[in-house]
């Protein structure tokens, strides 16, 4: 009551006067938060007072009180004389209080908060010393009640993500985990123990630097690394020669993987480090120095591909030829051993005219006709090898409705004929002959028309 | 082509050529494994297994293809002895594709079908992460990423705020090299402002922001505005884009899923084109000049305006006449929004044939591409390639051989049919300029690995493996 300073008496000039933030709908808007009430007393009290804890104490044991009413009461413990005040008028007059603190938002009357307790808990949280510490988290408050009340809540529901960082929300612990770097990391180091062959069949070249690079890169590359092509290079020549130091030692402890995680890291970000040109040559060197040094056990799939490789070589010889011409040079991972898909595809269109044509044109060989077609009666068709024959395939496929139909069956009752060799019981087994086969597929076409 | 005559070469002695192990498939029919495994089928060669293999798949689609359920388990039943999902590359691709034949198989029964996927989860972080390893493993987006960023760059020469539409906000990356161009802009940066769309929230507030921080740590003005929605919902007025303002369209493997409501509404509209599900291909068997086909459509749209709300459909949402929501459409309000730019990348292949067997075919040959680039590139044993083969490849090989209708969301195209669309939406074709070019293709080079190629058609950018061609980048004005 003595501390306060009443600035009375501006109310409805400054609010309708203020009123950028209070429209003359003020009448509908009282007491809803952020639009005091027009009619309301404005009070502005001193920063000390609205600090003050305990104004009022005791003067016998020294307890000190908010309120007066409450050190009354606490008097007639002490046997003291005490009185009650009573309210002085009748009206109820409101009151609201403005923030003292010039800066502040709520300085304005129009901004004005409609709560003592508000008020002054504003003040000490905005204004304030933190003078409150959480013991578990560290985290500072200005208001005791703000403290308690989160001392009561931390550490009870909590997030981890395996990097460490802890949420007490469900769905930013979710979000945080599709792009969290750890995840990486772990499968990586699983990758690392359990991921052999980079020297598959001790090929050289860039191949295995892709390996490495693309494998690794994983690593601190999902998340926010990768997406910062940009970075320069922090550290790369040290640790990639520490690398290759160690590498000779253990097959893959997770030391190893790690390391090779790190110089490989620092590979990639050299490769990125210009977004457009990279030096992915010359990081492709260090890396293969790193991979041929690791010996590790063989596979099965190893194993598997080394024997195929002599034996598919004795079979035929056509097959390592265009593996060979079909990837880039750098290319052994597939090798004769292993052909690609890609590979393999056109390899059972060739072959495969004599033997799975049966099948094959029945969903496939109508699309017999490709202009560029030379050669002879075989049907290079989609299995194409070059795009132009494939692109050219499929707008034949579309046009093989319009003219060709009647063409087709003759074509392939020839070489249906012609060719008794390999699948011939193969067909028959199926309980279809050539000819048998297609009229199904070929009603079926025309029912689309 | 050297590989060309070496073929040839193989064709004329092509019988004497067969390897023993052919000869042994003549000997055992393959369709005949009621129950008994043949030994031999384990001591095959890889090469020898691929080849089977690949007979194996297209024995059995086309017997999925005629109904013939008991042939069709038999083969499936060989192939399961054949093929892994971490053996070499043919074994994987297989085991997916078999996957894919025998859900299509199982659709004919949806009780079980859908017994059997009841306690499917599908973790939205895992998508998230699947798309992160694409981004990573491939070149694929990093080139399209380099090709978007330069034709957005070149046609808002001059101006100080631009906004950017990205349909599929989902990589950060690309936007974070596009704010580091700009930033180092010689009149200082122009304001940016990007409105991202995506279906996730989660996925939006993460690009948002590594973006934010991003631009705050280069000094330049930026803003984010996400919109959740699928784009066939999207509502345009979301994307709040101001009348005048220079605005880019990018759009990023997107535009393809909307290929699957324009099957609802052609099936439904024209008795011509009842026959097939998918209305535009049939247009090319006829010798249909442009302005029919204009017509053709015109009139669906009208007609389906003016659709009564209650005929019947697979999907009670696209019947309500102002929801019918189809590609040309949405090229249409594309369009409407007067882009200086748009760029679209987009699968250059044909996934989208009316019969499943031509699109089996297809994919075999598409995903053989994909498959081979991470053989090479990424050891047997990753557990992240194994995700991506799975998660990402193996369910949209599912999609196109299994699924129908508005199911069936991955409707890849090749290009010369985008092309046709957007013509027809009224977007001319900005060819891709030389320096965009020329710094995709040093990417390209410096990428390593020399199987990736690009080729240039039509002022558009494709990128093959070996010659396969697997995606396409095209950049449109909209033409008044």
């Amino acid at each position: 009551m003595d501390n306060r300073e009443i600035s009375n008496g501006f109310l409805h000039e400054n609010t309708t006067s203020s009123s950028n933030e209070n429209p003359p709908i003020l009448k509908r808007k009282r007491n809803l938060p952020g639009n005091p009430d027009p009619e309301a007393e404005v009070i502005s009290l001193s920063p000390k007072t609205l600090m003050a804890t305990n104004r009022f104490v005791c003067e016998i044991c020294l307890k000190g009180f908010q309120r007066d009413q409450n050190l009354q009461l606490h008097r007639r413990g002490h046997n003291l004389p005490w009185k009650l005040k009573q309210r002085t008028s009748k009206e109820i007059r409101k009151r609201v209080y403005v923030c003292p603190e010039k800066t502040c938002v709520h300085n304005h009357p129009s901004r004005a908060l409609g709560d003592l307790t508000g008020i002054k808990k504003h003040f000490c949280r905005k204004h304030g010393e933190k003078k409150w510490k959480c013991e578990k988290c560290s985290k500072f408050y200005a208001v005791q009640s703000d403290w308690k009340a989160h001392s009561k809540t931390c550490g009870t529901r909590e997030y981890k993500c395996d990097c460490g960082t802890i949420f007490s929300r469900r769905d930013s612990f979710v979000t945080h985990r599709a792009f969290c770097d750890a995840l990486a990391e772990e499968t990586a180091r699983i990758n690392g123990s359990t991921n052999i062959n980079n020297s598959l069949l001790g090929m050289g070249g860039n191949n295995i630097g892709n390996y490495n690079i693309m494998q690794n890169s994983l690593v601190p590359n999902i998340g926010t690394h990768f997406s910062s092509i940009f970075k320069p290079i922090s550290c790369t020549n040290h640790e990639t020669t520490n690398q290759t130091s160690r590498s000779g030692l253990s097959l893959w402890m997770s030391q190893t993987s790690h390391d090779t995680i790190l110089a490989n890291n620092s590979n990639l970000h050299e490769i990125h480090e210009n977004w457009v040109f990279g030096n992915k040559f010359s990081s492709n060197n260090e890396c293969q120095e790193l991979t041929s040094s690791i010996s590790l056990p063989l596979v099965n799939n190893n194993i598997d591909n080394k024997d195929s490789t002599t034996s598919t070589n004795n079979l035929v010889s056509v097959p390592s030829l265009y593996s060979s011409q079909h990837q880039s040079q750098s290319h052994h991972q597939t090798t004769s051993a292993n052909m690609s898909a890609t590979a393999l595809l056109q390899k059972a269109a060739q072959i495969g005219t004599t033997s799975t044509e049966s099948l094959f044109l029945g969903s496939l060989g109508l699309r017999c006709n490709s202009p560029s077609q030379d050669h002879g009666n075989k049907f290079c068709g989609v299995y194409g090898s070059s795009s132009v024959l494939t692109s050219s395939d499929l707008g034949s496929a579309e046009s093989y409705i319009s003219g060709e139909l009647s063409q087709m069956p003759s074509i392939k009752r020839r070489r249906v004929q012609n060719e008794e060799g390999v699948w011939g019981q193969t067909r028959d087994f199926l309980g279809v002959g050539g000819a048998n086969h297609l009229p199904q597929f070929i009603n079926r076409r025309m029912d689309l028309i | 082509m050297s590989l060309l005559e070496n073929l040839a070469m193989l064709q004329e002695g092509s019988s004497s050529v067969t390897s023993s192990a052919l000869k042994l498939f003549s000997m055992m029919p393959p369709s005949s494994g009621f129950g008994s495994p043949h030994p031999w089928l384990k001591e095959l060669k890889s090469e020898e297994r691929g080849l089977y293999l690949i007979h194996l798949l297209l024995t059995c689609a086309n017997h999925v293809a005629a109904c013939n359920l008991e042939h069709a388990n038999a083969t499936l039943e060989q192939i399961s002895m054949l093929a892994s999902p971490d053996g070499d590359t043919m074994q994987r691709i297989a085991a997916y594709f078999t996957e894919a034949l025998a859900d299509r198989i199982l659709k004919a029964w949806p009780g079980i079908h859908k017994a059997l996927n009841s306690t499917r989860v599908s973790m939205v972080s895992e998508k998230i992460l699947v798309q992160k390893l694409f981004f990573e493993f491939f070149p694929f987006l990093k080139v399209a990423f380099v090709l978007t960023n330069q034709a957005i760059i070149e046609a808002m020469e001059g101006e100080r705020m631009i906004h950017i539409i990205d349909l599929n906000a989902a990589e950060p990356a690309q936007w974070i090299s596009l704010l580091q161009v700009l930033s180092a802009h010689p009149d200082g940066p122009p304001h940016l402002r990007i409105t991202g769309v995506h279906q996730k929230k989660e996925v939006l507030d993460q690009v948002a922001h590594r973006l934010i921080a991003e631009a705050e740590k280069l000094d330049t003005p930026f803003q984010f505005n996400p919109v959740v929605s699928k784009l066939e919902n999207l509502d345009f007025e979301k994307l709040r884009v101001k009348t005048g303002e220079a605005l880019a369209i990018s759009s990023i493997l997107q535009l393809h899923t909307l290929l699957a409501l324009d099957d609802e509404t052609m099936k439904r509209k024209s008795p011509l084109l009842l026959k097939t599900s998918n209305g535009i291909h049939l247009q090319r068997f006829h010798p249909i000049n442009r302005s029919t086909f204009d017509n053709l459509l015109e009139k669906d749209l009208i007609s389906s305006y003016t659709r009564s709300p209650d005929s019947s459909s697979s999907s009670p949402a696209s019947l309500k006449t102002s929801n019918s929501m189809n590609t040309e459409m949405f090229l249409n309000a594309l369009w409407s929004l007067s882009p200086k730019v748009m760029v679209v990348t987009e699968q250059d292949s044909n996934h989208n044939g009316s019969h499943f067997t031509d699109r089996l075919l297809e994919a075999l040959h598409s995903y053989a591409a994909l498959f081979d680039c991470l053989e090479s590139t990424i050891p047997r044993t990753s557990l992240e390639r194994f995700r991506v083969e799975k998660l990402l490849f193996g369910e949209e090989i599912k999609n196109i051989i299994a699924c129908e209708g508005l199911e069936r969301k991955e409707r890849h195209e090749k290009l010369d049919k985008w092309f046709m669309r957007f013509d027809l939406a009224g977007f001319g074709n900005e060819p891709l300029s030389y320096f965009g070019k020329l710094q995709a293709r040093r990417f390209m080079q410096s990428y390593g690995c020399e199987a990736y190629r690009m080729k240039e058609e039509n002022g558009c950018v494709l990128i093959c493996w070996q010659d396969r061609s697997l995606f396409s980048i095209s950049a449109w004005r909209s033409r008044k």
